[in-house]
């Protein structure tokens, strides 16, 4: 079911991005991140606008002082805060759901790169099978995975001339690996929520995060295909865009010791 | 402890992203068998075993310990009692086993390929012809595993070259079919397969002619002199497995699960639909009898001269890779099934009694 609804036709979307460009599968993984990027745009957005809603919610008067008075009566509370959101037309799931509905999409693109990339007998085979018939596989096999000085089917590392290397390193130069942790962490850091509460525990595991994931998907460009960190880094800066044009970024969050700023266009509650 | 539900939530992501790009790692295998008059060898996974055929009992596993190695080809038997074992995994070593102790003989292993190794290689004489997936062929030092030369062809390789003592014979993913003077390293000759070709090309006893199947789904017959195509069969899909030659029958199977049936002389299929339970893509295996084929679905047939099934077995999982005969045993390696390995009466399709799980 997955494979059919999902997986095949994103790879066979993918192989035919790739033929249509004369076979360069790390264009072709650009142009298709940009591709579902721009489809999930309006969920994108609507996920935003949903979030800044609630943000706004948790420095309302109103709801501060609902906190403060059924502090110890969860249920009450719980009322309470119903009643404001349907007062106030507010849908606290607003933000959830088109996260939930881009999962499986973010999900699909990056299996189907992996998928495409067909470096094992096995993962081949499922990928000969994947392909419709009119996209004639036997021509598009075996795909080009040469893009800059990366194969996108192999993890990266990248050899200086002369063969020379980092010695106490297993890789090469991790390029990649460094990009994708440096675009992440802006990413975050540009796209943080300003948070106006000094006790705001979310604001604290998005600072975290900050740090945290950036390292995380560092390590993982290490270790897969480097057709991934391709997928990543377009990721990363569409992402930026993304909120740039929204006008959502934080430019100031990027300097250290810095105390997290408002977007341009969000005023602080009085 | 506020940061528990943040790691936990990236653990949570690396096994699902890890989960995502690689299947686990006998999920994303390519089982591999040889075998001689007393023992079997299989690379499965993260190891190489050695059993006993007598009674399936396991004789050493190589390494002791699963590390970053990893097992598709199939290991090579050489002549002067070696056993070369290519590593899938991000080691990407060569490396010479002791049959009998699985204690490797080389110094160290070679590791100077930039890629995994897919398929085994070829010996003649004193030298070991080795293709990787990074698109070059290594010629080493059979003793010592020594580097001799190198040379690229630029895309993977991942059939096992042939010989017929003076050249070398060498399908790749990039639609070609080379002959390789291993002398001074030249191509002598190339042809186009109309595809990609993961198997290796089949070569007639008296040394003439080349049979070869590609993803363009046809098997050609290549004059091995000049490598002009002696003729073309089309096949109704992709040709994974080597084509399998006896006497004038040439047998190729293909991707869909057809298997043919093709007159040595001009590519005539006198089996039109001769067509086991699913897709095939372990080598089709001549004998005496005629025919043993296995398919993805575990499933094993032996077919007579007329391609008329003579008798099946099921062992269950999948069986991607070729079949080994030893004795009037059939060997099967599937992919999870309930063992690692099978073997199965030739004469009558009755399992013998053991299996093999590697303990």
């Amino acid at each position: 079911m997955w494979d059919l609804i999902i997986l095949n036709p994103f790879t066979n979307i993918l192989l035919w991005i790739y033929n249509l460009i004369g076979q360069n599968f790390g264009l072709a993984i650009i142009l298709f991140t940009l591709l579902i990027r721009v489809i999930t745009w309006p969920l994108n957005a609507q996920q935003l606008k949903g979030a800044k809603v609630m943000q706004d919610l948790q420095s309302d008067k109103e709801w501060l002082d609902i906190q403060k008075k059924y502090a110890k009566d969860r249920e009450k509370l719980a009322q309470e805060q119903m009643r404001l959101y349907q007062e106030r037309g507010i849908n606290p799931f607003a933000s959830c759901l088109p996260t939930l509905i881009q999962f499986p999409i973010i999900i699909g693109l990056y299996q189907s790169i992996t998928r495409a990339l067909a470096a094992t007998p096995l993962t081949l085979l499922q990928l000969a099978r994947s392909i419709y018939p009119f996209m004639n596989a036997s021509t598009i096999i075996p795909l080009n995975s040469h893009f800059l000085w990366m194969d996108l089917g192999r993890p990266e590392g990248l050899s200086f001339p002369g063969g020379f290397t980092i010695s106490f390193l297993p890789y090469g130069f991790p390029t990649l690996a460094i990009i994708v942790a440096v675009t992440t962490y802006l990413q975050t850091k540009l796209t943080l929520p300003p948070s106006t509460n000094p006790n705001d525990q979310t604001a604290a595991m998005n600072s975290m995060m900050s740090i945290y994931m950036p390292l995380f998907l560092g390590w993982l460009v290490l270790n897969y295909a480097s057709g991934l960190a391709v997928y990543f880094v377009t990721s990363n800066v569409l992402g930026i865009v993304q909120y740039a044009m929204m006008g959502r970024v934080n430019w100031r969050n990027i300097l250290p010791n810095r105390n997290q700023s408002m977007p341009s266009n969000v005023k602080k509650s009085k | 402890m506020k940061q528990l539900p943040l790691l936990s939530f990236i653990f949570l992501s690396a096994i699902l992203i890890s989960a995502c790009s690689s299947a686990a790692t006998r999920g994303s295998s390519w089982p591999g068998l040889t075998a001689d008059s007393n023992n079997v060898y299989l690379a499965d996974g993260q190891f190489i075993y050695a059993a006993r055929l007598s009674d399936g009992s396991k004789l050493w596993q190589y390494p002791d310990k699963a590390g970053a190695q990893q097992f598709f080809a199939a290991p090579l038997l050489t002549p002067d009692s070696q056993l070369i074992v290519g590593s899938a995994g991000t080691d990407q070593g060569l490396i010479s086993l002791d049959p009998m102790t699985g204690k490797e003989k080389w110094s160290a292993p070679f590791t100077g390929a930039k890629d995994r190794w897919i398929v085994k290689p070829l010996v003649i004489n004193d030298i070991l012809y080795a293709p990787n997936n990074d698109g070059s062929l290594y010629a080493l030092k059979l003793a010592s595993g020594q580097l001799l030369w190198s040379m690229s062809f630029g895309n993977p390789l991942w059939g096992t070259p042939v010989t017929d003592g003076k050249y070398i014979y060498l399908t790749s993913l990039d639609h070609f079919l080379y002959s390789i003077d291993p002398q001074n390293q030249k191509i002598v000759w190339k042809v186009d397969l109309g595809g990609s070709a993961t198997s290796s090309p089949a070569l007639s006893t008296d040394k003439s002619t080349l049979y070869v199947g590609s993803f363009g789904s046809k098997v050609l017959a290549i004059n091995d002199a000049d490598g002009s195509i002696k003729w073309t069969t089309n096949t109704n899909a992709w040709i994974w497995s080597d084509p399998s030659i006896n006497g004038s029958k040439v047998f190729v199977a293909d991707i869909n699960g057809q298997v043919y049936s093709l007159d040595a002389s001009n590519g005539q299929n006198s089996w039109s639909s001769i067509k086991p339970d699913d897709s095939i893509t372990g080598s089709p295996l001549s004998t005496s009898e005629g025919l043993i084929v296995t398919t993805e679905s575990g499933s094993v047939y032996s077919l007579d001269s007329n391609g008329k099934v003579i008798w099946s077995a099921s062992v269950g999982g999948k069986i991607y890779t070729a079949p080994v005969v030893s004795g009037n045993r059939v060997l099967v390696a599937p992919l999870g099934a309930q063992y690692l390995l099978y073997a199965i009466n030739q004469k009558d399709g009755s399992m013998l009694p053991w299996h093999f799980d590697g303990k």
